[in-house]
């Protein structure tokens, strides 16, 4: 029944010395949500940036909805349907909080006027309505956050991925995020990247887990919370 | 919203500007006018790539000169007229920019790399300018073959049809950026943040280039403009680094990103230098540049993003304020 | 055989002064991230002092360097606080110090076009005109000595920044002075201290060149250009790279001096600039400059 909307090919990526990704396969069914966790520096990423064209991968291939992605540009990618979010959330500093929703809004609308009609719409989902007129500078990181994904958002994809949305949030912000996100996977398709466990164990339907680039298990939550190798992988040999 | 109230200001500057015309004005006053807006409209081209797109340019002289010695080569050895002159002045201006251009944007050349590879530019045509003697003549410069009045030839004996041509000119300049509206965001984005905007869906080559191209070609016009009025000009002047500076300055001190920001620019900067010149020029060899070069630097200290920005500024001030009153009344959460 | 020889030690000879132009630029520009349209303009300024130091005071131009480098460090301390400083640490920094020290670079030219007219000065010094031979190669004695001093100038500056602590301290902030600020540097006396540092070193070189070169109010400009080109050839914040730039620069224009005319010469300067721009604008030394 599940659809595979974005299949990913035994990838591999290396930058000078650096193995960051090793020959990586998974696939994401439509209408999922599926988790990427991994220790620090496991190439979280790297695997979103190569996804989404800001890198390109030395082999393997990206396929999304049968048509391979690889050698795209990142705006192609956003086109075709696939947003990402930046880990450290980069608003437009110069552009108020409308401003750079309608930035996000324009490139699908056929219209500006079309784009300025949606924008409200988007800053209620992500509760930044009241700052609409805040420059992106002057936001604080939380909002900055929130702003990141309402410009996600606002490009309507079908594949979201998001970049450790919840760092830096208190425990609360965490609990509506997750809200958001799960009402969204009605219509999206999310890949989440994330170090807090509560959360992915909570939202996510799989999980795979990353370590040294290379995938080394994936599977349910609770088949990943118990799995040996990936508890070594964060804890270190010895730690059961 | 700034757009709605844009073509309101537009359609009462233009009107009055028109009015002006049939002032009876001192022939030093129209001829201040006629400069002012030049400058403006060599401006609103800079700022189209320069001021949204934030690749700050010292080195648009460049595409003057070449439309400029184009339309006049042109008119010198084949009587083309200026008008169409200006047109391949124009045409020829892209593909300069374009070499230019797209070599930059691919590989990423930004900030103050940039600029220097912009005053390089203007340099290079400068430099070929000298060196082509024979064609150009050289440092010495051309003059225009002097025809009486007439419009096919775009020479003009009295200053008026030169004001009314060079109205007409920065309206469609400022009409073009008005009108580009979507590229202007995009290019907005792009300046803040290129691969955010990229991650967006916005093709940052393309439109810098897009926009890159139409800066050169509106300037290149100016150049044309330059060379029908003046009646000569030399590498010194219409490639110089006084001229690319000029146009940045009237962007930056007007407010750069902004429609109007470059016409407000001129209107304070050109007037400004023309009344110093005419003044204190004659008494003392140096004076009034020197006075001048000092008002720009306190300018750029006490009005850092330019007189067109103030509105924004003090609307985000105010919007930052009010959000902080607001915080305070949620509380700490 | 012998006039290529003469072609690049003439070259070399020029390359050392370039390059000393160009360190005090290296020096803001790595360090600060600005750049300094004036720098020529000190130049200019620097060597007028000199000539008048002369021509008045009897004084030697290699004497007249010990006081001109307090002068123009002292100068530099003024500039930087007046002008520079308010304008940093906003996003528009960038084009706004661009502006102001072209505008400051117009002040300096009017300055000089003001007080000492547009006349050439030529100095006459006890080296003028004169060359040593040595295997058969002409060296003008003024330019050998003026490459000396540029050299031992190069020496020190690079002994300074390699070993004392606050060559530390200027090299740590070059490379992310955010870092620094947390490792208790107080960034702003460096940025103060950089920046006069490049002015009182692009006064010696100008005091340097006086002698050597006619002084007239607009000669700013064409050292600006070449300083600017040996910069990023050699390499942004990169010491040996801006010596390394500025013999190569130096050699281009003694060839190219010799083989086609002066415009050409400087058009191929600027288009091996251009395309440095493009294919490694961190230069033959430096690191990480594109974005």
């Amino acid at each position: 029944m599940a659809e595979k909307i974005l299949v990913v090919d035994n990838i591999s990526k290396r930058f000078g010395g650096l193995q960051a990704t090793n020959e990586v396969s998974f696939e994401v069914y439509k209408n999922e949500i599926l988790g990427i966790i991994g220790p620090n520096g496991a190439g979280k990423s790297t695997l979103f940036n190569l996804i989404t064209g800001f890198y390109f991968i030395d082999s393997g291939a990206i396929t999304y909805k049968g048509e391979r992605i690889d050698k795209l540009t990142p705006d192609q990618i956003c086109h075709k349907g696939i947003t990402r979010t930046f880990q450290v959330a980069r608003p437009f500093g110069g552009l108020t909080v409308f401003d750079n929703i309608l930035v996000a809004c324009l490139p699908k609308a056929r219209r500006v006027a079309d784009a300025r009609a949606q924008v409200s719409e988007v800053l209620k989902i992500v509760s930044l309505d009241k700052k609409a007129k805040t420059l992106g500078a002057d936001l604080t990181t939380l909002e900055r956050k929130r702003l990141e994904l309402g410009k996600a958002l606002a490009t309507n994809p079908e594949v979201l991925l998001l970049d450790e949305v919840m760092t830096g949030l208190k425990p609360h912000e965490m609990d509506e995020m997750m809200e958001l996100i799960k009402e969204l996977k009605k219509t999206k398709t999310i890949v989440v990247v994330e170090h807090v466990m509560r959360v992915i164990m909570n939202i996510s339907d799989r999980i795979i887990v990353l370590d040294h680039g290379q995938k080394i298990a994936e599977g349910q939550p609770k088949e990943i919370a118990e799995n040996p190798t990936v508890i070594e992988a964060y804890l270190g040999r010895g730690a059961k | 919203m700034k757009q709605d109230k844009t073509p309101l200001i537009l359609g009462i500057l233009a009107a009055v500007l028109l009015m002006v015309y049939f002032l009876p004005l001192q022939i030093y006053v129209k001829h201040i006018l006629i400069l002012t807006l030049l400058y403006a409209f060599l401006g609103t081209g800079w700022n189209l790539m320069c001021g949204y797109a934030g690749r700050l340019s010292l080195g648009h002289a460049a595409f003057v000169a070449v439309g400029a010695y184009t339309s006049l080569l042109l008119f010198k050895n084949f009587h083309l007229t200026p008008w169409i002159g200006m047109l391949v002045g124009g045409v020829f201006a892209v593909l300069v920019m374009l070499l230019i251009a797209y070599p930059s944007f691919r590989f990423g050349v930004k900030g103050p790399y940039f600029t220097l590879g912009s005053i390089a530019l203007a340099e290079i045509i400068h430099n070929l300018l000298i060196y082509f003697r024979d064609h150009t003549g050289g440092s010495l410069g051309m003059s225009l073959p002097y025809e009486p009045t007439s419009l096919a030839m775009f020479q003009f004996d009295g200053k008026e049809p030169y004001y009314l041509v060079i109205l007409a000119f920065w309206l469609i300049a400022v009409f073009i950026t008005w009108k580009m509206e979507r590229t202007r965001y995009y290019l907005e984005a792009i300046r803040e943040d290129d691969d955010a905007a990229a991650a967006l869906g916005i093709s940052v080559n393309r439109n810098l280039i897009i926009a890159a191209c139409i800066s050169a070609f509106l300037v290149a016009i100016g150049g044309t403009f330059y060379i029908q009025y003046y009646r000569y000009i030399d590498p010194y002047s219409i490639a110089g680094f006084t001229l690319s500076l000029n146009m940045a300055l009237v962007v930056v001190i007007g407010g750069s990103g902004t429609i109007l920001g470059p016409t407000i620019g001129a209107f304070l900067l050109i007037p400004l230098t023309e009344v110093l010149r005419m003044t204190l020029g004659a008494s003392l060899p140096g004076l009034h540049l020197f006075l001048y070069g000092i008002l720009l630097i306190l300018c750029i200290i006490f009005l850092p993003k330019g007189i067109a920005s103030l509105p924004g500024k003090i609307r985000a001030k105010k919007a930052k304020k009010e959000a902080q009153t607001n915080q305070g009344a949620e509380g700490v959460l | 055989m012998d006039l290529v020889l003469q072609i690049i030690v003439s070259g070399i000879l020029l390359g050392g002064i370039y390059a000393l132009i160009s360190i005090g630029l290296n020096i803001i520009f790595g360090v600060i991230k600005i750049v300094n349209l004036a720098h020529g303009d000190f130049l200019m300024m620097a060597m007028y002092a000199c000539f008048f130091l002369f021509t008045l005071k009897g004084v030697d131009p290699f004497v007249a360097i010990f006081l001109i480098f307090p002068g123009f460090v002292l100068l530099g301390v003024f500039i930087f606080r007046v002008i520079i400083k308010p304008l940093l640490g906003s996003a528009e920094t960038e084009v706004n110090t661009i502006i102001a020290t072209a505008g400051l670079g117009f002040v300096l030219q009017n300055l000089a076009l003001m007080l000492w007219k547009s006349d050439i000065r030529a100095m006459e010094t006890s080296l003028t005109g004169q060359s040593y031979e040595f295997a058969g190669i002409m060296l003008s004695s003024g330019r050998t000595w003026a490459f000396i001093v540029c050299i031992v100038v190069a020496i020190v500056l690079y002994y300074v920044l390699m070993y004392t602590k606050i060559g530390n301290h200027i090299r740590a902030v070059s490379q992310d002075s955010d870092a620094a600020t947390l490792m208790g540097i107080n960034v702003d006396k460096i940025y103060t201290l950089t920046f006069a540092i490049g002015i009182g070193v692009v006064g010696v070189a100008g005091a340097i060149l006086a002698p050597t070169y006619n002084v007239y109010p607009t000669i700013g400009l064409y050292f600006n250009t070449m300083a600017f080109i040996i910069v990023v050839l050699g390499g942004l914040g990169s010491f040996t790279g801006a010596l390394i730039g500025g013999l190569i620069i130096g050699l281009v224009e003694s060839f190219a001096g010799v083989m086609a005319s002066a415009e050409l010469a400087q058009v191929f300067s600027l288009l091996i600039f251009l395309i440095i721009l493009f294919v490694r604008p961190e230069g033959i030394m430096g690191k990480g400059a594109r974005v």
